[in-house]
């Protein structure tokens, strides 16, 4: 097994190979594989991990020069490197960080404490990891609120328990009579049914009723729950009030670190050096990773897939092709209509993305100073969150709902250089700022015209909190929805690879029917965000696709 | 067999009450219903508001009852006569265009066709769907919700059943059930068809009664419960004559009939408890009446808070009636008017006269009703609000003087909390804002005014009786569907109280004027009874 990066190790870690696997190595040149990967983004980078570690001759195609997909760390201005896209990580399953041992490929991960939420009356809220102090600052706000908010953690506890084996299976297929996926919807209709009855309860509220709702039903301080709230509509394009947004509350929360819950933390390096790790332990296996490499078709012959063409024109084949690109992508762009079932084409017509976010990545000169905390403190070490009242959260929603960008959008900041140094020149600062609602489709003029005037709307909006922002800047990066979908393959620029709405969750993610990784075409399975359990720096799609793809080998 | 237990005390003569106390009455007990108002009907009354002028004060439409019920009651006997109006509804726009559904699935997608190829042919391939997946909403609506914990060999057998039923779907409609149940209504319309004055109406149909927009997820899930009882996607027109408390009042006589005691101007203070067992109620008189059983038609919170002293029951299930969601969103607004008020868009259809005894719908389209939804989001009414609007007096002139016109308009939305201001002082600037909207589709119609009633939703809870002025008894979430209706573990017509039952709109499917409630909770607690 040949490996395409220079650690010298690889050939004896790979102890999974199987002699026929490592007979065709020999055999086939560098255009024929066991299994292609499409897209290089972390899922498909696991993806290709955990199959090179069975023995697969993988191979990871990527259209850009670098990999990592929106986990991609690049240097946009001299000595500011940027995690261009997605800034922070929790929900890496801990089973991958295991299976592929990733410290080793030099995965660290630095942790990010606490949210500071500036107010426009000039006070703030400020909720660290010190439970003592969390306390102590809400009953600033309201005495009865510090006590539910320990309540609150312990129950969504319960909740995340409930959740988290969901995110590591394969999701049943609920129109069969098959005895397998019968005993996984009982499974689950056990595990609903064991709860004890106070958690039956707020576990079906989660599911259903909106973030406000949920919040409104512990908390009674609006800044507080603004904050939280906005963890139920990062990616989506929902509202704080809308149904369903507590259950994506919930999916943040689950965010686990070290085996801890609800910790939130920076990878040194930027969230790239997340997905290099993947990448290393991906070629410590055996698997080729290959950059500029965009695809043009996948190739289908008598209905099974076999191979891939480049943009470049080259043909590469495989036993099995994987895609962690999205569903349109993969089936619209990849694929002709007529190779595919028209029921299924509609799906993927219908299957949801609308983009709603946008990413601000500054450099500075030095830090912001807040009016309401001035100076270089420890509130600037956490996330920054301009939420500072529910109506505000929601306003910024009804601006999309219309096709407009929000004039006071929800913004979420980090300066990941004040705990990894590194990532700009010294004294220097990035400050990664998230922002919603921006709306891929506008009601009028389009993403290239209104990126700027976008730009200029975040940092007014943040100068109303610290002044000083417009002076320190001394450069600016907007990625607006329209370039998510350009630039990372992102389709309308929806950061999860569609909607993380309940009608496109679980056995319904991406399509139904559909949701256990396969595809109408034999031999082509999907394995980005697009599939169970969905969005965010979880790996989790890459390697339950894996599990299934190599069930299917041994079949 | 009840002589020997005492009485049953129904608690409230809505429609519900009605339903519940005459099954009960057939199976052999003896109830008594006790309606605080001078009439019984709840929300479906008719009043004469002014002279001359008997208006549906609230519920203009018949839910509609179901078929079952209308039989088991023999209400046709006891005076029903329902008319059934040829257009459902008619969306209509500012600027003369209109769109109709009409009650023959047929004819209505001939109609739409002309309006839009797609449109024509997408509502006969949507309505098809519907009279499938909502005949499986008609068998959930008709069943107890399961118990969750233990479920009995009833609950199993039924699951089964349904399960065939689900399953006799196939593989495509099973799925559509799942994936289009929590999705937002304005998806799923902007899926099917291209008119907006269409997915406007349906949109306004699905989000009837309830604080949340065709944005909202879970909303398509509302049109599909609807369903249950009236496939038709547009919803009911049904209309009794004599207005929709000649419905009520014919129930009333059937359950009379059927050996049920009705007492009017008989308000219930609270119900008496004695170890955990409900003893009986006692009156706002200071009378009190022993009853083995009590079945309340009011509101889970009205009953559950109010009337149930809390000594009798644990925190953690008061904090949960705390929480259960009851803050209506719909204000009503009675006219009566010298002669009927032309609205434009009618008139230029060659089938006005069928069309006008329909409902017609103000909310021309899915970004209007999500604007008008958007105020109540913050304590505010809508500036221009969506509006339900019928004229009983075409389908039934004897409801007003010789010449003049009822019109009765459902006004969305409108909520309970205001954030500035209260009902009382507002409700007229409420009502200006709402007429001035409608005079732009009825330019006539401020010349033609004779009198206007407002009822707002502090006074759906004040005269009405519903905690948080709410139609529906509470909000019809996905979190209080089925068996979370009202309280996940307490679906099943049941309280914690022994003897203490619930069988109003507030309980399992609690949609509209369907009378499903009441006679799902009759089966249940004659069962218990026994």
């Amino acid at each position: 097994m040949r490996c395409s990066g220079d650690c010298g190790d690889c050939v004896c870690y790979n102890t999974g190979v199987s002699f026929r696997s490592i007979k065709m190595t020999n055999q086939t040149t560098n255009n024929k594989f066991d299994a292609i990967v499409i897209g290089g983004g972390h899922n498909g980078l696991v993806n290709a991990a955990y199959l090179a570690r069975a023995g697969k001759k993988t191979v990871v195609l990527e259209r850009r020069h670098v990999v990592g997909g929106a986990a991609v760390t690049e240097e946009i201005f001299p000595g500011f490197k940027f995690s261009v896209c997605s800034y922070v990580v929790s929900l890496l399953r801990p089973e991958i960080i295991r299976d592929l041992d990733l410290p080793r490929h030099g995965l660290e991960i630095l942790p990010l404490d606490g949210t500071f939420t500036p107010m426009p009356s000039g006070d703030y809220l400020w909720r660290v990891n010190d439970h003592g102090k969390t306390r102590r600052e809400i009953a600033r706000h309201s005495r009865v609120d510090a006590e539910a908010y320990e309540e609150f953690g312990k129950a969504m506890l319960q909740m995340c328990k409930f959740v988290k084996p969901i995110l590591s299976m394969t999701p049943p297929n609920p129109t069969t009579l098959k005895p397998s996926e019968l005993m996984k919807l009982l499974f689950l209709g056990r595990r609903f049914k064991d709860l004890p009855e106070d958690d039956k309860y707020n576990q079906v509220q989660l599911m259903t009723m909106s973030a406000i709702d949920f919040l409104d039903q512990w908390f009674e301080t609006d800044v507080l729950k603004a904050t939280m709230s906005a963890s139920g509509i990062i990616g989506t394009f929902l509202g704080v009030r809308s149904p369903g947004t507590a259950y994506v509350l919930l999916h943040h929360y689950m965010g686990e670190i070290d085996g801890a819950f609800r910790s939130w933390g920076f990878a040194r390096g930027g969230t790239g050096a997340i997905s290099n790790a993947i990448a290393d332990a991906a070629r410590e296996a055996g698997a080729e990773i290959r950059t500029k490499a965009g695809i043009a078709k996948i190739l289908v012959k008598s209905g099974k897939a076999i191979g891939v063409v480049l943009e470049n024109g080259d043909e590469i084949f495989g036993n099995v092709i994987s895609s962690s690109v999205d569903p349109k992508l993969t089936f619209l762009k990849m694929l002709d209509r007529n190779q595919l079932p028209d029921e299924f084409v509609s799906s993927v017509e219908h299957y949801k993305f609308r983009g709603s976010s946008a990413k601000v990545n500054l450099a500075l000169d030095s830090l912001p100073d807040f009016t309401c905390l001035p100076g270089r403190g420890e509130h600037l070490r956490g996330a920054i969150s301009i939420s500072p009242s529910v109506d505000y959260m929601e306003r910024a929603y009804d601006d999309a709902k219309y096709g407009e960008y929000s004039k006071r959008p929800y913004i979420d900041m980090v300066i990941p250089s004040l705990t990894d140094p590194s990532v700009a020149p010294p004294g220097k600062h990035v400050m990664s700022c998230f922002v919603q609602y921006a709306p891929y489709h506008l009601a009028s003029g389009n993403w290239d015209e209104k990126k700027e005037a976008f730009g200029d709307t975040v940092i007014d909006t943040l100068s109303q909190y610290a002044p000083n922002i417009k002076n320190i800047i001394v450069g600016r990066q907007v990625v607006t929805p329209l370039d998510l979908e350009r630039e990372w393959g992102l389709t309308e620029g929806n950061i999860f690879q569609g909607e993380l709405s309940l009608e496109q969750l679980f056995f319904l993610r991406p399509v139904p029917g559909w949701a256990q990784y396969r595809t109408p075409i034999k031999n082509l399975y999907m394995c980005g965000s697009a599939t169970h359990p969905g969005g965010g720096i979880m790996g989790a799609p890459g390697r339950i696709a894996a599990l299934e793809i190599l069930k299917d080998w041994k079949a | 067999m009840s002589g020997e237990r005492g009485n049953v005390i129904i608690i409230g003569g809505g429609h519900n009450g009605l339903v519940a106390s005459f099954y009960m009455a057939r199976a052999g007990f003896k109830p008594i219903v006790l309606e605080a108002r001078p009439m019984v009907g709840g929300m479906a009354v008719t009043e004469e508001v002014w002279p001359g002028f008997r208006c549906p004060t609230l519920a203009h439409t018949g839910g509609p009852i179901r078929a079952e019920i209308v039989r088991d009651m023999a209400l046709e006997r006891h005076g029903l006569r329902m008319t059934q109006p040829k257009a459902r509804v008619t969306s209509v726009s500012p600027d003369g265009g209109s769109v109709t559904v009409y009650d023959d699935p047929a004819k209505t997608a001939q109609h739409l066709a002309a309006v839009s190829a797609r449109d024509g042919k997408s509502f006969t391939e949507f309505q098809s769907i519907l009279n499938r997946l909502g005949k499986i909403f008609a068998q959930l609506a008709g069943n107890t919700p399961p118990d969750i914990d233990s479920p009995s060999k009833d609950d199993l057998f039924r699951g089964v059943s349904t399960g065939r039923m689900i399953r006799k779907l196939g593989k495509q409609d099973l799925y559509r059930l799942l994936r289009w149940a929590p999705m937002p209504i304005a998806d799923l319309m902007d899926e099917c068809f291209d008119s907006d004055l269409l997915k406007g109406a349906l949109a306004a149909r699905a989000i009837f009664g309830s604080g949340v927009g065709p944005r909202s997820p879970g909303t398509s899930n509302l049109l599909l419960l609807r369903c249950a009882d009236d496939l038709n996607v547009a919803g009911s027109a049904s209309f009794p004559i004599g207005g929709t408390g000649a419905l009520t009042q014919a129930m009333a006589q059937a359950t009379t009939a059927a050996g049920t005691t009705i007492r009017t101007n008989a308000e219930v203070a609270g119900i008496t408890i004695k170890d955990g067992r409900v003893t009986g109620v006692r009156l706002t008189t200071g009378e009190e009446i022993a009853a083995s059983a009590v079945i309340s038609n009011a509101d889970p919170v009205r009953t559950l808070l109010n009337l149930v002293d809390p000594v009798h029951l644990t925190p953690t299930f008061l904090q949960h009636v705390q929480q259960y969601r009851s803050s209506g969103v719909v204000a009503k607004i009675n006219l009566a008017v010298d002669g009927l008020p032309k609205f434009p868009a009618l008139e230029k259809r060659e089938d006005r006269d069928v069309l006008y005894p329909g409902r017609i719908h103000v909310g021309p389209s899915m970004n209007y009703v999500e604007r008008a939804f958007d105020f109540s989001k913050y304590g505010e009414f809508s500036r221009e609000p969506y509006m339900d609007v019928m004229v009983p007096t075409v389908s039934d002139p004897s409801l007003a003087p010789s010449g003049k016109h009822i019109m009765s308009v459902y006004v969305q939305f409108a909520p309970y909390a205001l954030r500035t201001g209260d009902w009382k002082t507002r409700a007229g600037e409420f009502a200006d804002c709402a007429i001035k909207t409608l005079s732009a589709y009825v330019p006539d119609l401020p010349n033609r005014i004779l009198h206007q009633q407002v009822i707002t939703p502090a006074e759906i809870e004040s005269t009405y009786g519903s905690t948080g002025g709410h139609i529906f008894h509470g909000e019809l979430t996905l979190e209080q569907f089925f068996t979370m209706r009202p309280l996940l573990g307490y679906a099943r017509y049941r309280t914690p109280i022994k003897g203490l039952y619930m069988c109003g709109s507030g309980t399992h499917p609690g949609a509209g004027l369907t009378g499903r409630s009441g006679e799902n909770a009759a089966r249940e607690i004659v069962k218990d009874l026994r």
